[in-house]
């Protein structure tokens, strides 16, 4: 799956209400500058403050600014020095929370998830936040616990409807690591269809239709992801995330070109380094190796551009570096690092793809076993294992775990698809051989 | 009567920030006082870490049940105060100490004098819904409790302070279910709260006679936050009810290992007595009289125990009833109505015991012991239908009840007389 996964939940799911109120990216500047006026006009205003808290928040996730975090964080800060003890103050604490996602500091998340709880608002909403955070430290069942809670006997029909949408997106992604990708994509199919019922905003409807894409084209259901992918922008007109994955669909098509413009239109809107990466990917494929340079220092400048973003892109960088057989120590350290504030199962399978291209292959192959544990049917962690195996000489299980990445989806990878058939073809070489050396032997 | 302490331990309810990772063995309001410490540190010039700390102080007063944090609490608050002067949070700070020292009146004053400066604070109407229920006025306890249902609906404080209530007004039933509500809420985290919510639900249980089931919710509780104080001691109100007594008295010597209160002492002693073990029971009462009376002019006294104690093993009803007088003056609840009235009963007083007694079962209180004073005290004013009634009750609600076997007895003694009366009728 699509390692950015976990981040793009939390970014959406943060909470319900005020959150999704907020979506709107055309109207979160106008909250601002009202907010803004708000707390000026009322500087005891802790709501305020814990208001306009969240809509930073909302604006750095439409604009991946790290400063909007920063003047998020300023915001509820001030907010919790009027008020931290009550259980109004749990607004501004779960925000603290997503902030703390936001900046892949998972257990402050979870520790501001826990004191939002503790406040006893009767919104259940943190949990949600408590159980993202557990699951990126790779607690999946505590996550799944988490997740469990958000249901609330007190609300409105549509507030609760928006916690079913919360469980829902959640509990998808948790069915998807277990191994259970039609499980997971009938809830993420469930939680559309509640976005769409309880008249989300746009954005927030078209991030559950894009995230139903990735998991349909994980599964590899290309053709009815990409639908997804367009009933998404249909909702939301140049949504990047759906712009990035349509083009991974056309890279996937051979349609190059198409897939430049598109990787071109969401980097214009919020320039990840994944979409810069797989850009110069098709610029490499199309052998234009000046442009795929363009698109790979972009990466970098990227990943370094702040220290949020140094924080944000570790794992995405070392696994860049690795894929492009760049900086493989510093890749590896990079991998390292993240491991210990993040354990789950994709952070173990980057860090075997570095230990891997660093040729220390035991220690890969162990760090392999951990990403495959939860038996999730993600083609990149079946070709990665695939590999790692090859190069043990383990060619049976190679062969299976290759095949089964091919079986998952046969498009998964821009180049890796390619590489995964190449691998199985000298395997069956190999095999041939060797099967042909036996049998001489015997004669 | 536990309604008492049920209103005194949901003081703190709301205040629990616990929000250790699962891996840290410190309790809660360790972790919460390690946090604190290091926002202090890093920014010495605001008021809300100070604030932190001092809540983290009042949080570890109830998972330790030890008062000298509230020292530290206030010197903590000096600070706070110093940098911000009455700022907000760090009033509730105050008053929670106030509301755990029992200084009812004095804080309810605050609380709502806060409550109009920031009507917007779920937990100031809480603190009035405290205070109130201290002091025995119910109405503006059920009002404030009400708002905070209102205003954030399920809000956890909201929904303990709507339990204690609800059970004050006898609705057993509404008040198991809000406990359960709010307990559904708290994050596994919340080891004290946790185990605090459990053990009010394991009183309440216990008051409906379910011993079994009090029990249960105590083993859960006791594992959530092992060792805890509060649990012991319900337990061993459990081996009570069951007439265990020597369990209950090693559960009250464990209990009373760390900062033992003055009604752990007397519980000891009680149970000391109940198992035959008379010297140390002697010694047990001496040493609960030799502090508790120095304290009865105090707010946080245990003058309930002591009249109870000197209507009983003390074999002093003046010294009772006087007592019980000057505890009425200070607040008119439903435990300390009945204490009086049990008084004034002792002292041959009936009239005056069965007003007392009628204020509190007027409030809608179904406990036990109520019953069984309001059946006594109705038979010495030779109303035999109507102390049959009460007794009934008491023996009904609760069949192992302190009070039951006095109850039963009170019964059997009336109801020849009910014969005789219905006779002569």
């Amino acid at each position: 799956m699509n390692r950015k996964i976990l981040f793009l939940l939390l970014l959406v799911g943060c909470v319900a209400g005020p959150v999704h109120l907020l979506a709107q990216q055309n109207a979160t500047d106008d909250l601002i500058k009202n907010l803004q006026a708000r707390v000026k006009g009322y500087p005891e205003d802790h709501a305020g403050y814990a208001a306009l808290g969240a809509a930073y928040l909302q604006k750095g996730r439409e604009t991946a600014d790290a400063a909007d975090y920063e003047l998020a964080k300023g915001a509820l800060e001030k907010s919790l020095d009027l008020l931290s003890n009550d259980p109004s103050a749990a607004f501004a604490s779960t925000q603290m929370a997503v902030l703390c996602m936001v900046e892949h500091r998972f257990e402050d998340a979870l520790t501001w998830a826990q004191k939002a709880l503790a406040l006893g608002s009767g919104d259940p909403s943190p949990w949600a936040i408590a159980g993202d955070a557990l699951a990126d430290m790779g607690d999946y069942k505590g996550a799944s616990e988490a997740y469990g809670h958000l249901t609330s006997t007190y609300g409105s029909e549509d507030e609760k409807l928006a916690y079913s949408y919360q469980r829902d997106s959640r509990m998808s992604f948790l069915r998807f690591v277990a191994g259970d990708t039609s499980g997971a994509i009938q809830f993420m199919r469930s939680a559309v269809r509640t976005a769409v019922e309880t008249h989300m905003p746009a954005e927030n409807i078209a991030w559950s239709q894009y995230q139903l894409g990735e998991e349909l084209f994980l599964a590899g259901e290309t053709s009815v992801a990409e639908n997804a992918y367009l009933a998404a922008l249909d909702n939301c007109p140049g949504y990047y995330r759906a712009l990035a994955s349509l083009a991974k669909v056309r890279a996937s098509q051979g349609r190059y070109l198409d897939a430049i413009k598109l990787y071109n239109q969401a980097i214009a809107k919020v320039p990840y380094p994944e979409y810069a990466a797989a850009l110069g990917d098709i610029y490499r494929q199309l052998g234009q190796p000046n442009d795929a340079k363009k698109q790979y220092d972009l990466v970098e400048f990227i990943a370094y551009l702040s220290q949020v973003n140094r924080q944000i892109h570790n794992r995405d960088l070392a696994l860049f570096y690795a894929d492009h057989d760049l900086k493989l120590p510093e890749a590896l350290a990079l991998a390292q690092n993240e491991l210990e504030v993040r354990r789950d199962i994709y952070t173990w399978d980057v860090l075997a793809w570095c230990l891997f291209k660093n040729d220390k292959l035991h220690e890969a192959s162990e760090a392999i076993s951990h990403a495959l544990e939860q038996g999730t049917k993600d083609p990149q962690l079946f070709f990665h294992a695939g590999m790692i195996y090859e190069k043990l000489g383990d060619f049976l299980k190679a062969q299976e775990l290759l095949q089964r990445a091919l079986a998952t989806n046969p498009n998964f990878h821009l180049a890796y698809a390619e590489t995964a058939t190449q691998t199985l073809d000298r395997i069956n070489q190999c095999r041939s051989q060797i099967r042909a050396q036996e049998v001489a032997n015997a004669d | 009567m536990k309604v008492f302490q049920l209103a005194v331990l949901l003081l703190f309810a709301a205040s629990v920030v616990s929000a250790q990772a699962p891996r840290n063995t410190a309790t809660p309001a360790q972790q919460k006082i390690s946090w604190a410490e290091a926002a202090i540190k890093a920014h010495p010039d605001k008021s809300q870490p100070y604030n932190d700390l001092a809540l983290a102080y009042v949080q570890r007063v109830r998972e330790t049940a030890d008062p000298s944090y509230y020292l530290q609490a206030e010197a903590t608050l000096q600070k706070s105060f110093q940098i911000t002067p009455d700022n907000l949070e760090g009033q509730k700070a105050r008053l929670m100490i106030s509301l755990g020292r029992r200084e009812f009146a004095q804080a309810l004053s605050l609380a709502k004098t806060l409550n109009k400066k920031a009507p917007d604070d779920v937990l100031l109407y809480g603190f009035i819904a405290d205070a109130a229920i201290g002091l025995g006025d119910y109405r503006e306890a059920e009002e404030a409790a009400q708002w905070m249902l209102d205003m954030r609906p399920g809000n956890v404080p909201g929904l303990l302070r709507g339990a204690a209530l609800r059970r004050l007004y006898g609705d057993a039933h509404g008040a198991k279910d809000f406990f359960s509500q709010a307990y559904q809420q708290m994050a596994p985290t919340q080891t004290e709260e946790l185990a605090w919510t459990l053990t009010q639900m394991a009183d309440l249980q216990l008051s409906t006679g379910d011993v079994d089931g009090a029990e249960q919710l105590l083993r859960s509780a006791l594992q959530h936050f092992p060792s805890y104080y509060a649990s012991l001691e319900e337990l061993a109100k459990v081996q009570t009810a069951r007439q265990h007594y020597s369990e209950a008295v090693e559960l009250l010597r464990q209990r009373n290992q760390n900062f033992p209160t003055i009604a752990s002492r007397f519980a000891l002693a009680q149970a000391l007595d109940r198992s035959g073990q008379t010297p140390e029971a002697d010694g047990g009462y001496r040493d609960f009289v030799t502090n508790a009376r120095p304290l009865i002019d105090a707010s946080d006294n245990a003058n309930e125990h002591l009249i109870f104690y000197y209507l009983g093993r003390g074999q002093n009803p003046t010294e009772a009833l006087r007592i019980a007088r000057l505890e009425i003056a200070r607040r008119h609840d439903v435990n300390t109505l009945d204490a009086y009235a049990w008084a004034l009963c002792s002292n041959a007083q009936y009239e005056l015991a069965q007003k007392q007694i009628a204020a509190a079962l007027a409030v809608g209180v179904r406990e036990a012991q109520v019953f069984y004073h309001a059946g006594v005290i109705t038979a010495k004013l030779h109303d035999a239908a109507s102390a049959a009634l009460y007794l009934g009750q008491s023996v009904e609600l609760n069949p192992s009840s302190d009070s039951a076997a006095a109850a039963r007895e009170a019964l059997q003694q009336l109801v020849p007389a009910s014969a005789t009366l219905r006779g002569e009728k």
